[in-house]
């Protein structure tokens, strides 16, 4: 049983100074599972992915990623961040390299894998969110969608446990959403675990096996994504889910 | 009766060139070098090492540089240090190109979008090669137009070094213009070879600016 569990949060505090970004979040993610969290802005919830990988650390609480405590050490950093992948609204691609080499860095660098091997693995991947054919290029040459694509790609090259997606397709124009939602969907299907910042209902809808609703820092509801939307049992999730489906 | 200016002149006023290129070259090396370590050390997030660093900027450019060379040249020197002309004109220059160009290097490396790192972070890369792979590359094309520009100042600031006696291009000139009488063909002469130095370099620093001003609208 404790071999299904792949991320466990507990009493998890996090303050910006005097600002209180997360309070109390537990949350307990199975592997395999898909998880969708929404709320509206400065809710906390790119925070709370954020903290699983220690791109922000927290000040209370604990965070355990695959069996390893995050405690701060820089051991236990680096061996989370190597089951840990992310894609991040503006894609954050590496600018002066090509998509290759973007991809290749990585498990180069930090996993010290020979060049062919990781050439072979990063077009594996690149193939995966069909876009092999671009390879060569620089991230400047590529619409939004294919550079979120290849965001995608590198850290699957990593071989992560476990993807975090933080608002993917808020920076994308409306016709390249759908690519990236599909690529995300593929995804799911192959079973990847996978914790999504997302006001995309649909894709919500669609893999979420959890959607999440956070207000103010604080998990206010959860539920499977059919009960959440049609029965939101508190009047804020109400609010949100009103605002939000108003523009779909 | 005094000497006309002719070859002999010019051969001074080229061996005035010579140490002015020696002087740069070795003040610029050294000061890329130091200026390098300054401006990691500078934005490595450890608060103590910051601030020292930080005070060094502020030392280095917050006083006149003419102070500097004679606290290199003539202060070491009190203290049974003495120094040939060059080498403390040499560490003096080198010591002040490491403050300028340490900070304007600390200006690029936090202009790299936060972004970078960040994702750098994410895929588990370590700060070595955060900086080396990712940081680095991108904050030295931000810094290009501005370590040229600083290039051509240092070029023309080594005439500074005269004052400690060392001879280089315009110190050079000086002596020839007494001798010759002829100040007017003499400084023209000096002037135009300091131009044929700086104004390539500079030609090239704002060819890069205007690159790589059409590369971030993309």
């Amino acid at each position: 049983m404790q071999d299904q569990i792949l991320i466990e949060m507990k009493g998890v505090q996090k303050w910006y100074g005097g600002y209180q970004a997360l309070r109390d979040v537990d949350l307990t993610v199975r592997r395999g599972e898909k998880i969708v969290l929404c709320g509206p802005s400065g809710s906390g919830k790119s925070t709370l992915i954020r903290c699983i990988n220690r791109l922000e650390p927290i000040q209370q609480g604990s965070i355990v990623v695959n069996g390893h405590r995050l405690d701060g050490s820089i051991k236990a950093i680096d061996v989370v961040r190597q089951d840990v992948g992310m894609v991040f609204q503006s894609f954050n691609l590496f600018p002066h390299m090509t998509v290759l080499q973007n991809c290749m860095l990585a498990p180069i660098r930090a996993r010290r894998i020979g060049k062919t091997d990781a050439e072979a693995t990063a077009r594996k991947y690149l193939e995966r969110v069909r876009i092999g054919d671009q390879a060569e290029k620089y991230p400047a040459q590529l619409s939004g969608g294919q550079q979120q694509r290849v965001a995608i790609a590198r850290a699957l090259c990593v071989q992560p446990k476990v993807m975090l997606f933080d608002e993917p397709t808020s920076a994308l124009d409306p016709e390249m959403v759908k690519e990236v939602l599909d690529t995300m969907i593929g995804l799911a299907n192959d079973g990847m675990t996978m914790i999504c910042v997302t006001h995309e209902m649909g894709f919500a809808r669609q893999v979420a096996d959890r959607v999440i609703f956070m207000a103010e820092g604080q998990i206010i509801e959860e539920g499977a994504p059919e009960a959440f939307f049609r029965n939101p049992q508190h009047a804020r999730t109400r609010q949100f889910l009103g605002e939000i489906l108003a523009h779909h | 009766m005094a000497p006309h200016f002719g070859l002999p002149e010019f051969g001074f006023l080229l061996r005035g060139l010579q140490w002015t290129v020696l002087l740069t070259l070795v003040a610029f090396v050294g000061g890329c070098t130091a200026g390098l370590a300054i401006a990691l050390l500078r934005t490595c997030g450890h608060k103590g090492v910051e601030w020292i660093t930080r005070i060094y900027i502020g030392i280095f450019q917050g006083t006149p540089l003419l102070l500097q060379l004679f606290v290199v040249y003539y202060g070491l020197a009190l203290t049974g240090l003495k120094l040939d002309a060059f080498v403390a004109v040499a560490i003096g220059f080198t010591v002040n190109a490491s403050a300028f160009l340490g900070e304007i290097w600390r200006g690029a490396i936090q202009a790299v979008p936060r972004g970078q790192t960040e994702a750098a972070m994410a895929l588990g890369l370590h700060y070595s090669s955060r900086m080396r792979d990712i940081v680095m590359p991108q904050a030295i094309r931000i810094s290009l137009p501005a370590t040229i520009g600083y290039l051509v100042q240092l070029i023309k600031g080594t005439s500074l070094a005269a004052i400690v006696g060392f001879i280089e291009l315009a110190r050079a000139g000086q002596i020839v213009s007494n001798q010759t009488f002829q100040p007017l063909l003499v400084f023209g002469v000096v002037g135009a070879m300091y131009f044929i130095l700086c104004w390539p370099l500079s030609w090239w620093g704002s060819r890069m600016e205007a690159r790589l001003a059409l590369a971030s609208q993309r």
